[in-house]
């Protein structure tokens, strides 16, 4: 499950059980752990010892990441935009990258072992991978990069309809690329004499990389797998398109989960090209389901158009 | 044969942290010591240490150090030393800039790094306290690079870039003297242009404090008098920390840099005692052997030798082993080196010993000054029949003789001469 469906999932559930009070002691020994982080990781430490909410996680861990950035970088942590990379955007390498684990497990009382570490690359991996833990659900899966070839193999939309050149998918969102070639057949007469990428299309683009997300950032229930024939689309809020994209231009889309409610999963989209903005999703609805996982997977099936709702997305295979 | 030659030196030692005011203890004979806050304890018999000064390495945490404002340190640098490394990489970035190396004089396959230290028991037994009491997994992962013998040249080489021969050296109070041995076959065997050696100590409690279990720390109180080589009230040495770099290159080098060397390494000699795992051989045989190595290695005479500056640490039967050893290599009639033991001065630097003391010949060769040895008022009768020099004398030695031993009866005789 994503650590959205995680949240909802872990509101039901209790919180960590406390295994003991804590103690004036441990206060001590805690701030003496954490004291070149912020005051407000200590406070935020302190809160979860004391209380074992989940939600005091993201500032410990945003806090004790901060304390082994360079000072010069450290800035990059404001936003905390959790598709930084640990080691190309903070200069975290893989000892450093132990040291934070070490004062994380300290500052948390929990064991994280060598082979969950190697799956962190982004600050979200982190603030995923640790939440789960927390929680003890199962963990999310790492970033991962997919080339183009890997994405079509995946995935039920096929060229010419496939608007993702690249892909990089982790727990908590997905972003990918799409250069617009002038090749599009459509861009014939949209429009005449003027090739101008589609709102449209580039919705479109934004809806399979969500499909991506479901096939390959999701962490389904034991034993099962999202079914890449049972993915369609639902709708859409606060589209706004802010710049006339043509030949040659390269988008670069992202998305992220905002509610995952079976069989509805809502995502916010936006797709830039090099600093500007393009367009803006503020939401877009899929349907999904799950069918049994079969090992070895099998490649993804062709969609079957199975309703007259389907939009854009499930009506990919239609086009090819 | 191919030659090599001093062309560097870098100091961080209880009598100076650079090469001016160590020239200047050693004229004045100014020594190091304080009483030392750690040992301000009832059950702690000695008192005394040769302290870093300048530097605060006081903490297990490498971020809470202070060092003088000329050095800088990213925390990725700090974060894998021992307090001796922290005192080494100075020592190495004031020796670069001595000797005038570029960053690619510094970085090639032809320049190399030899080290000598005991490693850091005060770091050790930080970690394996962590160890125990939080478990293994909580320790850091620097634990072993920061602690065990080797950690100076694990972090000296990946800091500095050193592409070309790197090793560590432990052969106790003889290890830097080793090194500036092997450093010298290495040059001269044409493997390499060019060899920092290095030797360093923390110099801490956890360094020295154990040696009183031996019986070999002074116990004196005062500072001026704890550490007194041949003297006949001597009780014991006086540890000290720090450490010493020497850049030593091959006679093509100096000629291509054009650079004025300090001096000459001439060459060297060992031989071991085969007696005690601690204690000198009473008529000093592996040191009067490993001299009668160096000279012969050298083909000089006895009579060539202006200066020996000795090992002898102020311990009683050390420093008699050592004037029976030299008494024995120089016996013939008016043929007297002048002796000496700048631990009066600094007090033991174990590893460190060697190459600090090499430092200091250099230095003496080159500033024109013989280094005397110091807080000696009544000569042991079983030190007499040697040349003590008791003040420094303002005239440079032609050649010196540097003599180290180490536990298991190691010993290492080093010659350099005045160019």
């Amino acid at each position: 499950m994503s650590d959205l469906a995680q949240t909802s999932q872990a509101t039901k559930a209790p919180f960590i059980s406390l295994a003991k009070p804590f103690s004036p002691e441990d206060e001590v020994a805690l701030r003496e752990a954490l004291k070149r982080c912020s005051p407000s990781t200590f406070e935020a430490a302190v809160q979860f010892r004391k209380t074992g909410n989940p939600e005091h996680l993201p500032a410990v861990v945003i806090g004790v990441v901060e304390r082994y950035v360079e000072p010069e970088l450290r800035v990059k942590l404001k936003d905390a935009a959790d598709d930084l990379r640990m080691i190309e955007d903070l200069g975290i390498d893989s000892l450093t990258m132990m040291e934070i684990v070490i004062l994380v497990e300290d500052v948390l009382h929990m064991t994280i072992n060598n082979e969950e570490l190697r799956n962190l690359r982004t600050v979200g991996d982190v603030k995923a991978f640790i939440d789960c833990k927390v929680r003890g659900l199962p963990l999310p899966k790492p970033t991962k990069f997919l080339p183009i070839e890997h994405i079509a193999t995946v995935m039920p939309i096929q060229p010419p309809f496939l608007f993702i050149n690249e892909a990089s998918v982790s727990s908590v969102g997905a972003s990918g690329k799409y250069k617009i070639s002038g090749q599009e057949f459509f861009l014939q007469g949209h429009f005449k004499d003027n090739p101008v990428m589609p709102a449209s299309i580039m919705l479109e683009a934004l809806g399979q990389l969500a499909v991506l997300y479901l096939l390959e950032g999701l962490v389904p229930e034991p034993g099962k797998q999202v079914s890449s024939s049972m993915i369609y689309f639902t709708g859409c809020e606060g589209v706004r398109a802010h710049r006339i994209c043509k030949p040659g231009d390269i988008l670069s889309l992202s998305i992220k989960p905002k509610r995952m409610k079976m069989p509805l999963a809502t995502f916010e989209g936006t797709i830039r090209v090099g600093q500007e903005k393009a367009v803006i999703a503020e939401e877009i609805t899929l349907t999904f389901g799950f069918i049994d996982a079969v090992v070895p997977p099998v490649e993804a099936a062709p969609v079957e158009v199975v309703s007259n709702t389907s939009t854009p997305v499930a009506s990919a295979p239609k086009a090819s | 044969m191919p030659r090599a030659y001093i062309t560097g030196l870098g100091f961080i030692t209880s009598i100076g942290n650079d090469s001016r005011a160590v020239e200047q203890s050693l004229r004045d004979l100014k020594h190091g010591f304080e009483l030392y806050p750690h040992f301000d304890k009832p059950d702690i018999p000695c008192k005394v240490v040769g302290t870093v000064k300048g530097f605060n390495t006081e903490s297990t945490d490498q971020e809470d150090w202070t060092y003088p404002e000329v050095y800088s340190f990213k925390r990725e640098l700090l974060r894998t030393m021992a307090p001796h490394g922290l005192y080494a990489h100075c020592a190495l970035i004031q020796a670069i800039k001595d000797a005038q190396l570029t960053d690619a004089d510094v970085s090639n396959e032809s320049t190399g790094l030899y080290t000598a230290s005991g490693g850091s028991p005060f770091l050790t037994h930080h970690f394996h306290s962590r160890l125990q009491a939080v478990g293994v997994m909580r320790c850091s992962p620097f634990g072993i690079v920061s602690s065990i013998v080797g950690t100076l040249n694990f972090n000296l080489v990946a800091a500095f870039k050193i592409k070309g021969a790197s090793c560590g050296f432990s052969s106790a109070c003889a290890s830097s003297a080793h090194a500036i041995g092997f450093a010298y076959d290495e040059i001269t065997l044409g493997r390499q242009k060019r060899m920092f050696v290095v030797g360093a100590e923390d110099g801490n409690k956890d360094a020295i404090l154990p040696f009183a279990g031996m019986r070999t720390l002074s116990l004196q109180t005062d500072p001026s008098l704890a550490s007194r080589p041949f003297d006949a009230a001597r009780d014991g040495f006086v540890g000290t920390g720090g450490s010493t770099v020497l850049v030593i290159e091959s006679e093509d080098e100096v000629m291509r840099r054009g650079v004025t060397p300090y001096c000459e390494v001439l060459g060297w000699g060992q031989a071991s005692d085969g007696y005690n795992v601690a204690i000198s051989h009473p008529e000093g045989a592996g040191l009067e052997k490993a001299m009668r190595n160096a000279l012969q290695a050298t083909q000089l005479s006895s009579d060539a030798v202006d200066y020996i500056n000795a090992h002898a640490t102020s311990t009683l039967i050390g420093d008699v082993s050592e004037v029976k050893a030299i008494k024995a290599v120089f016996n013939q009639p008016n043929i007297k080196p002048l002796v000496s033991s700048t631990k009066a001065l600094t007090g033991h630097g174990l590893s460190l010993a060697g190459a600090m003391e090499s430092a200091f010949s250099a230095l003496a060769i080159q500033k024109g000054f013989t280094p005397g040895s110091a807080h000696i008022s009544k000569v042991d009768p079983a030190c007499e029949g040697i040349a003590l020099l008791k003040k420094t004398e303002n005239t440079a030695p032609n050649i010196v003789m540097k003599n180290a031993s180490g536990f298991g009866g190691a010993n290492v005789s080093l010659l350099f001469k005045k160019v």
